[in-house]
């Protein structure tokens, strides 16, 4: 089968070439810290019409890094895969948004806390909710996105513990999504950080109607071990946070 | 020298032999015809023959060289050994000419525009010179069989073998196919296994019949038919001409 | 309710047709890769020993099985843990084209052995090779013989490629979800726009291979089927 083997011979040339050729990837830069977000949770980290990151937690930290010397360049990731990206190296830092847990202090490292949140449960104005305490929600279909710490609250305080019928929590991708389902009546109440709530509530006819105490914080994700990096990283958010300049961040996006 | 020598052909499938020693000779342009019930390995001989289908034991020459030899390149071998099928095996997805063409280019390497003349006039030899873009489901069966036999023309064999090559066709048209063999017959050295009678007896120089997996007489046909040695070849001759409204 | 605000759809739209580039090439290039897999595959399932057609049966068996996200999270995290890295749009085509290699290889399979074996033996008989009946004979006709499921892997492929975002290749979806995220009274509209962009291209590539196989359709073809 001399002709057969000759066409594997040039096909496994080729797939070899191929793979090396994307192996070797491209020259890292030195000081080019990759930061890893999940792009769809405004006023934190989204993409405006002209394509590029914005938000709170980009502009946060591009000034940290860059201050400290880096060229920064943003990915857009899943938030579920931002986690074993960082552990895989194929980004350096993150920020999504994403509040400091015990389970995630196993994984990666945390920078100090930058900013404060609570959950905020929504309704749809005009919806039917009636909660005097947040255990509530029982009786209610609820939704929320996954990964999040306001999903992670449903499921420890209502599911866990029998109260909630597992069928009455509805997880989605996206809180947009969850959103729309609010407002088609699908679910009755959505728990959202509070300050994605605060400033979803003016587009559209949701409304909060009442605030989860969690006393969560953000913090700046890091590899494990990643000392040398996370010293930087804290120093320049310290610095930050005493300047006017976080202020006028705050104001730009929190009104 | 013999073209064509098979000498004591065994063959088995499985548990049963098939063919239990059969040999024969044939001479540049002989017309030679197996009969038989069917069953008693025919088709298996002529399978054994081109190596379709190679003989447990026994050995088969094609002037002088033994083709059952095997450090012998079999493909060069058949490309000498023309076939011709019960059901044509046309290539469905060429046209008349390119069916007949396509063994000149790929396997004789000849230039596209020479193979292609070459198969034209083979085309012609059998009366389908104005179907050459036709494909075979486009063909009636007849004209299928003969496009199969432009195909083994071709190639210039040196014998071609053909295997029961008008049993899958309409009574009506069997008549154009046995004309096209007639008229090589002299010319092409064939081996064909049929149940047609009269085709074997006025066109055969040799008739065998073969029944068991072996050649139990063989003869002109003249003397198979009318004398016999065998009893059991005069009853299946005298069946099969009785069937056929011969006599 | 949904406002209709039709200049954010048509802001929208050079921004989708980014994603659409992106889905367009993911879809391009791992069927190509599975184009080209799925043929020694089929081949060699038919043909090959057993050795050859055990680990091909395996390979089918496995990515078939096997939901997409999974695979492209072992090529993309898994194979860095020992040390193969990879981008995550070479990832995702490698993911894609393994798994489409999968399936087409039983859409050649299935066309191959749809070709009646005297054809074959009539070619092996004139003194072609192995390899060669099988080039000149048999791929020629497994190839046209495909065009219809080919097709309909092209879709499945196409609408697959949805899922590269999760380890961050943007494409066509993930365009419109930065869309929808700035512009939440407008998700439905968005959507359907997008569902519109698939829609057009599945329909223009099916139109496409139609006239392809019309084009090179075996003459009379299916006349000859039940002979």
């Amino acid at each position: 089968m001399n002709k057969k083997s000759k066409s594997m011979a040039i096909f496994s040339i080729a797939l070899i070439l191929i793979v090396s050729l994307t192996l070797g990837g491209c020259v890292e830069e030195e000081n080019k810290i990759i930061v890893g977000t999940s792009a769809d949770f405004p006023p934190f980290e989204y993409i405006s019409e002209d394509g590029a990151f914005v938000g709170f937690d980009v502009e946060m930290v591009t000034k940290i890094l860059e201050d400290a010397g880096y060229i920064v360049e943003f990915k857009d990731i899943a938030f579920d895969s931002l986690i074993l990206s960082l552990e895989n190296g194929k980004i350096d830092v993150i920020v999504a948004g994403m509040t400091i847990t015990e389970e995630r202090e196993e994984q990666i490292d945390f920078s100090n806390p930058y900013f404060e949140a609570d959950q905020s449960v929504l309704k749809k104005v005009g919806g039917n909710l009636n909660l005097n305490t947040s255990h509530d929600l029982q009786n209610y279909t609820v939704g929320a996105q996954t990964g999040t710490t306001g999903a992670s609250w449903i499921e420890e305080n209502l599911v866990d513990n029998g109260s909630m019928n597992v069928d009455d929590f509805k997880r989605y991708e996206t809180y947009t999504l969850a959103v729309l389902d609010l407002v088609n009546g699908n679910i009755d109440a959505l728990v959202l950080d509070k300050p994605v709530a605060e400033s979803h509530v003016k587009n559209q006819n949701v409304e909060i109607v009442m605030t989860i105490i969690t006393e969560e914080s953000y913090g700046i994700g890091v590899k494990q071990g990643n000392t040398e990096l996370l010293e930087k990283i804290n120093s320049g958010l310290a610095t930050l946070k005493d300047s006017d300049e976080w202020d006028i961040l705050i104001l730009k996006y929190f009104e | 020298m013999h073209m064509l020598e098979v000498k004591n052909l065994h063959k088995r499938y499985g548990a049963s032999e098939v063919l239990k020693g059969v040999s024969f000779t044939m001479d540049k342009g002989e017309t030679k015809v197996v009969i038989g019930p069917s069953g008693t390995g025919k088709s298996t001989l002529l399978r054994c023959i081109n190596q379709l289908h190679p003989p447990e034991k026994g050995q088969v020459f094609l002037e002088g060289v033994e083709i059952t030899d095997p450090s012998v390149d079999i493909n060069k071998i058949r490309q000498k050994i023309g076939f011709v099928f019960q059901d044509f095996n046309l290539f469905t997805h060429l046209n008349a000419l390119r069916n007949v063409s396509v063994g000149l280019e790929k396997v004789l390497k000849m230039e596209k525009e020479e193979a292609e003349k070459r198969a034209m006039h083979e085309l012609k030899h059998v009366g389908l010179g104005k179907f050459a873009e036709r494909y075979p489901a486009e063909l009636s069966g007849g004209q299928q069989q003969r496009v199969g036999i432009a195909r083994a023309l071709a190639m210039d064999p040196i014998i071609i073998l053909f295997d029961e090559p008008t049993s899958a066709l309409d009574p009506e048209l069997i008549g154009e196919v046995l004309e096209v063999m007639q008229s090589l017959a002299g010319e092409v050295t064939m081996l064909v296994v049929t149940h047609e009678m009269g085709f074997a007896r006025n066109v055969a120089d040799e008739i065998m019949f073969m029944e068991g997996g072996c050649i139990i007489e063989s003869g002109s046909p003249k003397q198979m038919f009318t004398s016999p040695k065998h009893k059991r070849t005069g009853e299946f001759l005298g069946k099969i001409a009785s069937l056929y409204g011969e006599e | 309710m949904v406002s209709l605000e039709f200049d954010v759809l048509i802001n929208a739209l050079p921004q989708l047709l980014r994603g659409l580039e992106n889905t367009f090439i993911l879809t391009a290039a791992s069927l190509l890769i599975g184009s080209i897999m799925g043929i020694f595959m089929a081949v060699g399932r038919t043909f090959g020993n057993k050795i050859v057609s055990t680990a091909i049966y395996l390979y089918e068996k496995i990515f078939r099985g096997i939901p997409l996200l999974v695979i492209f999270f072992l090529i993309y995290f898994g194979l860095s843990q020992i040390g193969i890295n990879f981008e995550p749009f070479v990832a995702v085509v490698i993911g894609l084209g393994l798994r489409s290699a999968a399936y087409q290889a039983q859409i050649f399979r299935a066309a191959l052995n749809s070709i009646p074996e005297g054809q074959s033996i009539a070619a092996r008989s004139m003194g072609m090779s192995k390899v060669q009946s099988i080039r000149h004979i048999l791929l020629p006709q497994v190839l046209r013989l495909s065009i219809p499921g080919w097709s309909n892997e092209f879709t499945i492929v196409l609408k697959d490629t949805s899922i590269a975002f999760s380890i961050g290749v943007i494409e066509l979806m993930r365009q419109g979800r930065y869309i929808y995220v700035l512009h939440p009274e407008m998700i439905l509209p968005i959507l359907l726009l997008i569902a519109l962009i698939y829609f057009v291209l599945v329909i223009s590539i099916n139109k496409g291979l139609s006239v392809l196989e019309k084009k090179y359709r075996m003459k009379g073809f299916d006349l000859t089927v039940d002979r």
